[in-house]
């Protein structure tokens, strides 16, 4: 980590009227990462990317890439290309000129040019294309044209802007996993911005998830999933329980509740009014270890899923939990509850998180 | 998985469309049928006429004696005539060229200017469309003749492009409206400057557009005459304006010719707009005209 990062942020705002778009960004990314910017829309996230690529000025701060203050400079005059969500696509140019665009604006001459636009086409396996107008292709070709005509430049930072948000399921997918592989292979620092908390886990090394221009967290995939480190975080990354009430003694007692075992945490005074939150599949209904705080609740919904069920049991007024449990082949054989009984559940301390 | 295992409710395609086809057989509305074949005779009758006699054998305007090129034979022959034909295609070539460079540029800046001047100036940018003609030639011969400048070929082409330039904005504004603006950001991203991306990508992107305004612009401006008349000098005249004089003095036949020609001209001239954009593969430049 003590290499110089790719890209830095240095307390970066960019701010509309009276209000913040950005506020006050610091960011570094580590050369050769995949890295994603996630949040709701309106969060900032476009607008940082719209900033490291130059299309939008910081109202303050620096951008940096490579160590290189660049924030004066004209987006013609940076290392970094970017990928655009209507792909951006010069319908009068066929595929091949697409692609080559950049190339011949910096004087690549033209053999050159040729050869490196016929083998980008390769790696993003559109080679009996070259010669199509982008109109006559679908969606995802589109997509993949975009992605080669950026990355033949071998730009030292790839700006994505929701690539694959026009895609449908299936084919997004397909192209997480092949842009993922592309990114791999070409080892290309890539800045990806998505709503998709999915898409963030599947591809990227490090998230920083933003929420209202701030970066709420900022780390691994795994980190901000098993460690929110704030309420929105929680509930934005898959679905969260999240309660409140009052810590005292490593445990969080609820308004109107019972008292619930949590993970341990530092620098958090008793008597504090607190958010916890646990993940539906981190609790338990069967086969309890000991050191789990067991609960009992009132199972009043059964949401059955293919591989999974997802059971609300009300644990106390106003507090209903959500849990998820595999359908396995042994869960499935036990005579589950049709609902309305009282029903055991509990996790391990460590999963419930008492949250900033 | 649900879209494959479902039946389909609906019946395939094929079944409905000759049902519709029945109908639409049996119902032939006759009615509207004879008050457009009315429509078209009235609008049209009159230039038949015209193209008849052009052809006429003999001087009569009300006999048809024969087919003969006489009077295409009598155009080419007569020098004022080919002056005129010359001026005014010199006219039309400059008008256009000049109404669509600013009118491109006004469209331009109308989309991309988002202030209130902006949208002030879209609409005084109207009205030139809805003033009668005359009002306009008159008030142009009226500021030529006010600054002192002598009424010549050069201010036909002048008043021709003041007028020419709305034409060319309404048909380009709604097509730099529904540009991408990342296709631009793009050519920047790319390694283009600003002028750059907009010559490379942007103009390109507006190409059939421009063709096909410039030439609409050719064909109006060609076939004008009122602005001409109160703006053009002595000598040599527009085409329009040298046939309304050489009526005044009695009707010849060669008119009916030159005017055979002209209608020919102009019909493959807004053929040729309709056509442009098609062989770029898009909707029409001149969607707003044709109303399509």
């Amino acid at each position: 980590m003590d290499a110089t990062p790719a890209v830095r942020l240095d307390g970066v705002s960019k701010q509309y009227a009276d209000s913040y778009a950005v506020h006050r960004l610091d960011l570094d990314i580590e050369a050769g990462h995949f890295f994603s910017l996630l949040g709701p829309s309106g969060c900032g996230k476009t607008t940082t990317l719209r900033m490291i690529g130059g299309f939008s000025d910081p109202s303050e701060g620096a951008v940096l890439l490579a160590g290189e203050d660049v924030t004066d400079l004209p987006p013609n005059k940076r290392n970094v290309n970017t990928v655009f969500q209507s792909y951006a696509l010069f319908d009068h140019l066929s595929v091949a000129d697409n692609v080559g665009f950049g190339l011949k604006r910096s004087g690549v001459a033209k053999a050159e040019i040729r050869q490196r636009v016929g083998e980008m086409l390769e790696l993003v396996q559109l080679a009996g294309l070259a010669g199509r107008k982008p109109r006559t292709l679908s969606g995802g070709q589109r997509q993949r044209v975009a992605l080669a005509r950026a990355l033949v430049n071998r730009p030292a930072v790839l700006l994505l802007d929701e690539p694959l948000a026009a895609l449908d399921l299936k084919l997004r997918r397909q192209m997480q996993v092949e842009l993922k592989q592309i990114q791999r292979e070409v080892g290309i620092t890539f800045v990806f911005v998505t709503h998709d908390q999915d898409e963030a886990l599947t591809m990227s090394d490090r998230i920083a998830v933003m929420n209202q221009g701030r970066i709420e967290q900022c780390g691994t995939p795994e980190d901000i999933y098993e460690h929110p480190a704030t309420g929105f975080v929680a509930s934005f990354m898959g679905t969260s329980n999240l309660m409140t009430g009052t810590y005292r003694d490593g445990e969080v007692t609820l308004e109107k509740g019972p008292a619930l075992a949590v993970g341990a945490r530092s620098g958090i005074e008793d008597g504090t009014a607190v958010s916890v939150s646990v993940r539906p599949e981190k609790i338990w209904l069967s086969d309890f270890e000991p050191g789990m705080s067991k609960l009992s609740g009132v199972l009043r919904e059964t949401v059955y899923s293919g591989p999974t069920t997802t059971y609300l049991i009300e644990l106390a007024p106003g507090v209903t939990l959500s849990v998820l449990e595999q359908n396995t082949a042994r869960a499935r054989m036990e005579d589950r509850w049709t609902g309305g009984e009282t029903v055991e559940f509990g996790w391990r301390p460590e999963h419930c998180l008492v949250l900033a | 998985m649900t879209l494959v295992s479902t039946p389909s409710t609906t019946a395939p395609a094929g079944t409905s469309a000759p049902v519709r086809n029945r109908r639409r057989s049996h119902r032939r509305p006759r009615v509207l049928i004879a008050v457009t074949g009315l429509f078209f005779a009235l609008l049209y009758l009159p230039i038949a006429v015209v193209a008849l006699f052009s052809f006429n054998s003999q001087k009569s305007l009300t006999v048809f004696d024969g087919f003969s090129l006489r009077w295409y034979r009598a155009f080419v022959h007569d020098d004022v005539l080919i002056a005129s034909l010359g001026t005014s295609l010199r006219i039309s070539l400059v008008a256009m060229a000049g109404s669509v460079l600013l009118g491109v540029a006004l469209a331009v800046g109308l989309v991309r200017c988002r202030t209130r001047f902006g949208s002030l100036a879209g609409l005084i940018m109207l009205v030139p469309l809805i003033t009668p003609e005359i009002v306009t030639g008159v008030a142009s011969m009226l500021l030529f003749k006010g600054l002192g400048v002598p009424l010549s070929t050069g201010t036909v082409m002048l008043a021709e492009i003041t007028f020419s330039i709305s034409y060319v904005t309404v048909i380009l504004r709604s097509r730099v409206a529904a540009l991408n603006p990342e296709v631009e950001e793009a050519a920047m991203d790319l390694g283009a400057t600003r002028w750059q991306a907009v010559r490379l990508v942007t103009l390109p992107a507006l190409l059939p557009a421009v063709l096909a305004s410039a030439v609409l612009i050719f064909a109006l401006v060609f076939d004008d005459f009122v602005l001409a008349y109160f703006t053009t000098g002595v000598d040599p005249q527009p085409l329009s304006v040298r046939i309304y004089s050489a009526i005044r003095f009695g009707v010849q036949p060669t008119i009916n010719a030159v005017g055979t020609l002209m209608l020919a001209g102009s019909i493959a001239l807004i053929a040729l707009a309709l056509f442009i954009p098609r062989l770029f593969g898009r909707r029409g430049g001149l969607d707003i005209l044709s109303g399509e």
